[in-house]
């Protein structure tokens, strides 16, 4: 199933398919790009940030720019 | 920038890159072990916000523990019981003008109330604002090589996305708890010129460095929470403003968040070290000038005559006295040494209280704001020095009209 | 150059004896800062620099270490990657091999990975890239020895170069 990566739940799993405009400029050095396995750490509340997990790395990204990531969540 | 042609694209270069890791690298199986549950009890949610509440708590039980303790139990009997009747009569030429600038009151009984350059001038640096420096960087360099701070990042962001910041703000506003000068200069990794100008302004205008919070820790412990309670009142509010008026954009938080580390004593050791000795160096001489300055503008009659002329807004829009006006002169060499000097003046409590917000916020201390000027562009450090202007207003009336109000101005 | 938190300032310290702060989180360094330290016999200049993720800087900081490194055109860069996180650490350190730079890699970090369980191959890495790569723990200097005794062997290489390289090793492993 396609998702945002904002609309992951907890601990859920997934491959990123799409990375939109200029972000994936900025993330590409973080280790988040197209094809890559990616785990959702935690959500915060009151439209905080996700922390996800790719490669070993935990990154933190606001709620805003995790709706521009697709992901293909693993059922 | 670069002549050489060969370039791959993002998605180029990422292959190759999975291509080398392939052929080198193994990730073998792992239990996590401590340090990853840590990790992931601290950032989520539901188990983060109660323990940052508790650290943020256990920060400040050690650091007024600490400071009081070496200050109270320690240098205040040193300073008054032993060093200043002993300096009081061994120094010559009683009803001097040396012996004023130097000694000062002949008749105070603490070294809050003598004003001398060799008496508060001392006493203040040395027995009030050093063990408070030593207090909090010796907690802030274990949470910083820990690696607390990133995850501290995560869990506020939510409230700081709400004017305009984001997460990783709190790193700058907690180093300029310390000290505001490398607190502006960490605020260069936020992403806009919106951020980081809404954030030095911040910054200089409600956050107090540990020297003044020792100073008030060492003068009114009983006021403090108030004092803080009010700085972060202006904090949100005037960000709050800033956001809708200033124009730019408003990235959001991308930021990684490093495992935690085993605290090294010898990395914690070296920063106490570099921070406690260029306190010393710096700080001290201040002391002592500001000291200087304002014994030599009160035996001219200077003090007098700028207290006449500030009279009108001290008394009129802030209800203090205007023997206020030292410590107001001070301030602009050493805030800590100003906030030092308000014990030397009768004040009521809600004088004590105001007085102190307002000298917090009513001028950033020199070196931040030779910092402010070589951070920000020129429209952005008018516009700091304008909210400061307002602010300080704002701020200082309504407080007056609140203790007013409340029949006990 | 590295990325953000790999070991940058503590290799600095570490190399120049000099007392640059050092945290656990990114971000830590916000500007360069120069030092000088022994190599070959003669004092030469090493630089500290913020961390940047990629040569594309996202804020101030990161445009601070990859303006030097457009400045300092006939610098020799060691490339700090952390080891339990060699692929984004590649990353870059492919940008700034791209760039005509003489490069030699540091794995920093080695307990760390080690604790994590990632293995490097550091010999093969070596091989496909062409330069040297040398396993280092910035905080208890392991490694550095070796690290100075081999700066001397870090020479440009040509992309072109590292993709025919990985061709054969992993024809040859297949
Ligand atoms: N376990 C381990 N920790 C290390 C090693 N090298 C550095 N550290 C720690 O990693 C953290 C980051 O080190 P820094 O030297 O500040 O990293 P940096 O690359 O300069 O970071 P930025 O300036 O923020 O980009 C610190 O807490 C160091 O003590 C190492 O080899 N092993
Ligand atoms: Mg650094």
């Amino acid at each position: 199933m396609e998702k945002k990566l904002s609309e992951m739940g907890y601990e859920e799993e997934g491959i990123v398919i799409k990375i939109l405009g200029g972000l994936r400029y900025k993330i590409a050095g973080m280790g988040i790009r197209k094809g890559k396995g990616i785990k959702m750490m935690t959500k915060q509340p009151i439209k905080g940030p996700v922390v996800v997990t790719v490669d070993r790395s935990n990154t933190s990204i606001g709620l805003g720019l995790a709706d521009k990531i697709l992901v293909q969540v693993k059922k | 920038m670069w002549e050489i042609a060969v370039e791959l694209t993002i998605d180029q270069r990422w292959d190759l890159v999975d291509r080398i890791a392939k052929e080198t690298i193994e990730v073998g199986a792992y239990e996590p072990t401590l340090r990853d549950t840590l990790a992931d009890v601290t950032v989520k949610p539901l188990t983060g916000i109660p323990f940052a509440i508790a650290v943020i708590y256990g920060f400040w039980m050690f650091f007024s523990g600490f400071a009081g303790f070496f200050t109270d139990g320690f240098f205040v009997k040193i300073f008054d019981v032993h060093f200043l009747p002993w300096i009081q009569s061994v120094f010559p030429g009683k009803g001097t003008w040396l012996y004023f600038i130097f000694v000062g009151d002949p008749s105070a009984e603490t070294c809050f109330e003598s004003f001398g350059v060799l008496t508060s001038g001392l006493f203040l640096p040395i027995g009030v604002v050093l063990p408070a420096i030593v207090a909090f960087y010796l907690v802030f360099a274990f949470l910083e090589d820990v690696g607390y701070l990133p995850r501290l990042a995560v869990l506020v962001d939510g409230v700081l996305h709400k004017i305009g910041l984001h997460g990783y703000a709190i790193i700058p506003t907690i180093l300029s708890l310390g000290c505001n000068v490398p607190g502006v200069t960490a605020c260069r990794p936020l992403e806009s010129r919106k951020q980081r100008f809404m954030m030095i302004t911040l910054l200089g205008v409600f956050i107090p460095c540990a020297a003044q919070i020792g100073m008030m820790e060492g003068l009114i412990p009983h006021l403090i929470g108030w004092v803080f309670l009010t700085l972060a009142i202006g904090y949100f509010a005037v960000g709050f403003i800033l956001n809708k008026v200033w124009p730019g954009e408003s990235p959001e938080i991308l930021m990684d968040v490093p495992p935690y580390q085993k605290p090294t004593w010898r990395n914690i050791g070296r920063k106490m070290g570099t921070r406690t000795s260029h306190f010393l160096m710096e700080a001290v001489p201040f002391f002592l000038l500001g000291c200087l300055i304002v014994a030599v503008m009160y035996l001219t009659g200077a003090m007098d005559w700028l207290g006449n002329a500030l009279a009108p807004a001290l008394t009129g829009v802030f209800g203090v006295p205007e023997e206020t006006v030292a410590p107001l002169v001070a301030g602009f060499l050493r805030k800590d040494l100003a906030i030092g000097l308000l014990g030397g003046i009768e004040l009521t409590t809600w004088q004590m209280f105001t007085s102190v917000v307002l000298l917090c916020i009513y001028f950033p201390c020199l070196a931040t704001f030779a910092l402010m000027l070589k951070e920000e562009k020129w429209k952005e450090f008018l516009a700091t020095m304008l909210v400061l202007v307002v602010t300080v207003f704002v701020f200082g009336g309504l407080l007056n009209l609140i203790g007013i109000g409340l029949g006990i101005a | 150059m590295g990325q953000a938190n790999v070991g940058k300032s503590a290799f600095f310290n570490r190399l120049t004896g000099a007392k640059v702060a050092e945290s656990n989180y990114p971000g830590t360094t916000v500007d360069f800062t120069k030092g000088h330290m022994l190599f070959q016999g003669e004092y030469v200049d090493l630089i500290d620099v913020p961390g940047t993720f990629s040569l594309q800087p996202k804020d101030k900081a990161e445009e601070v270490a990859v303006k030097m490194l457009g400045e300092e055109k006939e610098a020799l860069v060691i490339c700090i990657i952390d080891a339990s996180k060699v692929e984004r650490g590649l990353y870059l350190a492919l940008e700034i091999i791209e760039k005509g730079y003489p490069v030699i890699i540091a794995l920093n970090m080695w307990d760390m990975a080690k604790s994590v369980n990632v293995k490097v191959d550091t010999e093969k890495l070596e091989q496909i890239l062409g330069v040297p790569v040398v396993p280092t723990v910035a905080t208890r200097g392991e490694g550095f020895k070796e690290l100075v005794s081999r700066m001397g062997q870090a020479a440009p290489v040509t992309i072109e170069e590292i993709i025919r390289s990985v061709g054969n090793s992993s024809r040859t492993h297949h």
